[in-house]
């Protein structure tokens, strides 16, 4: 049993060591990268900018002792389930990063970071409740099989369309910043007006809050660092476990449905999983004014960069506003699903 | 102002999740078998039909969405100069 006082000094450490710790290794980490080689042009600049990637490793370090930190002060597993799911999303992307995986391949190894997360249930571990609370309609039957079979897809899903959104500067962090914060409130309403609700399901998921927010100061316009495929996949396993753990998965999806209609334009305009660099025509372009431009090319796939872009042409920074503008309505729609779900 | 035909989309999908994931819990999946509790033949067919009914949640989704976005790209492609090649 943790005292209340060390309850607050817990859950602050598990949000600002990941923090700190990221903002003191970053310099040396991209001098190293770049000594190595591993830079990635910006292709929307003009001239294209060297950009070290990938940065995915350092975020996953800093998860891990965020994570870390739960686990030792709270005693608890569910950061280890976390962690699972995290480190398989992680290795996919990394070796992503360094090979470049199929288009078909990455959702298929995906799904094994939904089964390592479950896995953890199959040792004992009381990860989940598996009834779904709806806002003022209470909760629904628990169905344990249909459940955990959702949760296991949920992972390819949920990390692909994470992945989706990693295409411009400061794209993926200002979304998984707001999406984690979104699921940190809702998990801390549910805490707040549950009974026996454990404080390590909240404190599990503020290290992902600190991680998206050190690596904005690194990734916002102009960017000077990129996540490449190991960071974007492994947030997106880290927030799917987290909607999972939190048991608050309806207000997470409502969170992300920004990158759930990037996902399904993509799918929908392509018939298929395609891999990005594989399309046979780009949905934006760089016009000669310097601005972004939606493709009007009938063979263009529709993407949520590309209906921004119909509405006017933009900057880079202009872009990432307007679908920070998206999030932020979809991230305040879930705050107000868990309100009404655990308040009322 | 520009982004408002996006908000409402955005709006609807989660509308739609919301209510399709209630009716998948409440409604699909507590649906037990027709028949004798030993007769296979209405476990399968009733697996067949839940299978069915999800297909049918996703499918309203994709049909909303899809049209939804088809009509927003028709009224703002005619009005988007095309790129000089």
């Amino acid at each position: 049993m943790v005292s209340p006082l060390a309850e607050g000094a817990l859950l602050l450490a598990s949000l600002l060591v990941p923090f700190v710790l990221l903002l003191l290794a970053f310099p040396p980490y991209l001098r190293y990268l770049t000594r190595l080689g591993r830079v990635s042009e910006d292709v929307h600049k003009s001239p294209p900018a060297k950009v070290p990637e990938p940065a995915g490793p350092l975020l996953f370090a800093a998860v891990l002792v965020g994570e870390g930190v739960v686990a030792l002060g709270f005693g608890s597993l569910f950061p280890a389930a976390l962690v699972l799911g995290g480190a398989v999303a992680f290795a996919v992307g990394l070796y992503d990063d360094l090979f470049v995986l199929g288009g078909k391949a990455k959702p298929l190894l995906l799904v094994l970071a939904g089964v390592a997360f479950v896995s953890l249930v199959g040792a004992g571990v009381h990860l989940y409740g598996s009834d779904i609370y709806f806002p003022i309609l209470g909760d629904t039957a628990p169905h344990f099989i249909i459940y955990t079979i959702l949760v296991v897809a949920a992972f390819p899903v949920v990390t692909n369309a994470f992945n989706m959104m990693d295409a411009f500067n400061g794209e993926i962090s200002w979304f998984t910043l707001l999406t984690s914060l979104a699921l940190a409130v809702g998990v801390a309403l549910r805490e707040l007006f549950t009974q026996g609700f454990s404080p390590a399901r909240l404190a599990s998921a503020l290290p992902l809050v600190g991680v998206s927010a050190a690596f904005l100061l690194y990734n916002r316009y102009p960017s000077r660092s990129f996540d490449g495929d190991s960071g974007s996949l492994m947030f997106g396993a880290m927030f799917a476990g987290l909607a999972v753990v939190g048991g608050i998965e309806v207000a997470a999806i409502i969170a992300i449905v920004p990158a759930i209609l990037n996902s399904f334009y993509t799918l929908s305009s392509v018939r298929g999983f395609v891999e990005r660099r594989k399309m046979s025509s780009r949905p934006t372009y760089v016009g000669e004014d310097g601005l972004l431009h939606a493709s009007t090319a009938k063979d263009a796939p529709n993407t949520l960069v590309r209906l921004i872009l119909l509405a006017s042409p933009s900057t880079e920074e202009g872009l990432v506003a307007s679908i920070v503008a998206l999030t932020v309505v979809s991230c305040a729609f879930s705050i107000a699903i868990s309100f009404l779900t655990w308040v009322f | 102002m520009k982004l408002l035909p996006l908000f409402l989309i955005e709006s609807v999908a989660f509308l739609l999740i919301i209510a399709e994931t209630y009716v998948f819990f409440i409604f699909v999946a507590p649906l037990t078998p027709l028949g004798l509790p030993h007769d296979l033949s209405g476990y399968t067919a009733l697996a067949l039909a839940k299978a069915a009914l999800i297909l049918g949640l996703v499918v309203v989704w994709f049909v909303v969405l899809d049209g939804l976005t088809a009509f927003y790209v028709r009224s703002k492609v005619g009005k988007t100069p095309r790129p000089a090649s």
